[in-house]
């Protein structure tokens, strides 16, 4: 049932047959899969994927598994809204969520590229899955190293928030925090990796793994009807998203099911941690390093794997790319949430607010169709927002003292229902 | 000008199997082509059919990543240290790792200790075994060039052999 043909090197496009390796061993450039896309194009049709069960595993000719998952069977699917409310706000006419703040099983998009990287592990017939994760990939891989009886070892920047610590210590893994920042903790873990026979989901496993976030954007395509909004907004840590999602399109386009794609995409990060924009906005194509400061933790990678191929989709599509503030980050949480009634995590509110601020300068135009990509869950990010939403008021049990708390406009707005009752 | 060159595992075999090699030129330009010179397996490895260098080889003059200073025209000084590294899409950091062996008669002495105090670097044993009669030791060690020279001349003076280790760390 598998379609595909092998690795191959995206610098110097040496080929290698299906392992668990991630570098080429000839140029050091990273390793991707191979598809026979003309057999795909025979075999899958849009009938055919709408059939089949609303999981992301309905791609499945476009994933890189010899089997069916043994994992994660029914991740993806996540809702794609029309966001009427917040287009208002943001003053453009056609807006577009799609939300993976309410993904299966840890409530975020990496529950895609992690059910791809275990099943593939226990393919390959390894005992231990592992990853260096700045805390949604954590949770995913506890969880779906549980789900397939496998033993996990995690590797977090100590200082996670609270909810990421619980939410991978949950799953009965081996949580271990380093005294420093993610890319010292990926540093480590590339160590490791070398020296255990453990499948490291984003070392080792790393070309298996990123192709499960095509789905993202196989899924935005088929519920769109078969097409693709004009504008995509990412967001950007390693990079590794933003490219899947713009070869999920061509793929697609490859394959038959999607018309020429136009759609320009655009990256978005944190101020606090901004390399990939950086790099776009001086013009470069390579990344330099930097040490982030952000509230973005899951945004937080100075040193991103995949930021060349990050700029190269942003330049091949016609993009841009964007930063905002930590300040920026929570009004954009708090505005979607009041809006449309999704509390995304930081990274949620790093999208909307870089959206926001191209449509303020005109680099997105108005009238056209624009997706901004949803991709964790708010109540993992607690502390970001904690001090900024105002607090409970807390009466005793007394219609008057309710009477008190009650605002004169308030007030108001009850006199007006009951008379209409009347 | 002379210019040691610090060459990664993968590459060893294809440089006469040294860990580091002492080469020539002005500048990082200059090196690479005296390196691909001498060793002509190198050159296919660092460079593309355009002679650029590799996306995913990086380059560091001491602690500097060449593309954050001149690129090949970066100028070397004299006692520079050139490092090679394979950088799996968007770079390493170097981490100076030695290897250090006691004689006898040093065993017993905190040489860790003052290294870290005498010299602005910081220590980290990364794993060691120390008997009475041997002792050896392997550190990272952190700080600035000048800071780590300084300390590795101090080392030498008192007795302590040191040895780099090279171990590619591939983020």
């Amino acid at each position: 049932m598998s379609y595909t043909k092998g690795l191959k090197c995206r610098e110097c496009k040496r080929e290698y047959s299906i392992k668990p390796v991630h570098v080429c061993e000839f140029c050091f450039g990273p390793l991707e899969v191979v598809y026979d896309y003309d057999e795909i194009r025979k075999s899958l049709n849009r009938s055919r994927i709408e059939g089949r069960p609303k999981t992301m595993w309905r791609y499945r000719e476009l994933l890189p598994l010899d089997s069916d998952p043994s994992v994660g069977r029914n991740v993806g699917f996540t809702p794609l809204i029309k966001a009427e409310r917040l287009a208002e706000v943001l003053g453009v006419k056609e807006l577009y969520l799609k939300n993976d703040a309410v993904n299966h099983p840890t409530l975020s998009f990496k529950d895609r590229v992690v059910s791809v990287a275990v099943s593939k592990a226990k393919e390959f017939g390894f005992e231990v899955v592992s990853c260096a994760s700045t805390g949604n990939l954590a949770n995913s891989v506890a969880a779906l190293a549980a789900e397939g009886g496998l033993e996990s070892f995690i590797f977090v920047p100590h200082d996670l928030e609270q909810g990421k610590i619980l939410g991978t210590l949950i799953y009965g893994t081996n949580l271990i925090g380093i005294t420093g920042s993610y890319d010292e903790v990926n540093r480590l873990c590339s160590e490791i990796a070398e020296n255990y026979r453990w499948a490291f989901v984003n070392i080792n496993i790393r070309p298996f793994y990123a192709e499960g976030s095509k789905t993202f954007g196989f899924e935005i395509a088929e519920q769109m009807g078969w097409k693709i909004p004009q504008h995509v907004v990412v967001p950007m840590a390693g990079g590794s998203l933003i490219t899947k999602i713009w070869k999920g399109f061509k793929e697609l386009e490859q394959i038959g099911l999607l018309d020429t794609v136009h759609c320009k995409i655009y990256g978005a990060q944190a101020s606090g941690s901004n390399p990939i924009v950086a790099a776009f906005k001086d013009g470069v194509d390579w990344i330099k390093p930097q040490k982030p400061k952000t509230i973005a933790k899951s945004l937080a990678i100075g040193n991103p794997a995949d930021g060349f191929y990050a700029l190269k989709t942003i330049r091949e599509s016609g993009g841009s790319a964007e930063d905002v503030s930590d300040e920026e980050i929570v009004e954009a949480m708090k505005l979607l949430a009041r809006t449309e009634g999704i509390f995304t995590e930081t990274a949620g509110g790093v999208t909307v607010g870089v959206t926001k601020k191209l449509i303020d300068k005109g680099i997105i135009p108005r009238d056209e169709s624009i997706l901004i990509s949803i991709t964790g869950n708010g109540l993992k990010t607690q502390e970001a927002v904690q001090d900024k939403i105002g607090k409970p008021r807390i009466i005793e049990a007394k219609f008057s003292e309710f009477e008190k708390i009650m605002t004169v406009s308030q007030k108001r707005f009850r006199d007006t229902v009951l008379q209409a009752s009347v | 000008m002379n210019v040691r060159v610090r060459i990664p595992t993968p590459l060893k075999k294809l440089a006469g199997e040294q860990d580091i090699l002492l080469a020539n030129g002005n500048t990082v330009g200059e090196v690479i082509q005296w390196l691909t010179e001498t060793y002509p397996g190198l050159k296919e490895r660092l460079q593309d059919e355009q002679g650029e260098v590799r996306r995913f080889i990086n380059i560091y003059v001491n602690d500097e990543d060449i593309r954050f200073i001149k690129n090949l025209e970066t100028p070397i000084q004299e006692g520079d240290q050139i490092s090679i590294i394979p950088a799996i899409a968007g770079g390493a950091s170097i981490r100076r790792r030695v290897t250090l062996t006691f004689p006898p008669e040093r065993i017993q002495e905190p040489v860790i200790y003052h290294i870290g105090h005498r010299f602005k670097i910081v220590t980290n044993i990364r794993s060691a075994n120390v008997t009475e009669n041997v002792g050896w030791v392997t550190l990272e060690i952190d700080g600035e060039e000048e800071e780590y020279l300084k300390a590795l001349h101090y080392l030498k003076e008192i007795g302590v052999k040191v040895e780099p280790v090279e171990k590619d760390v591939i983020v």
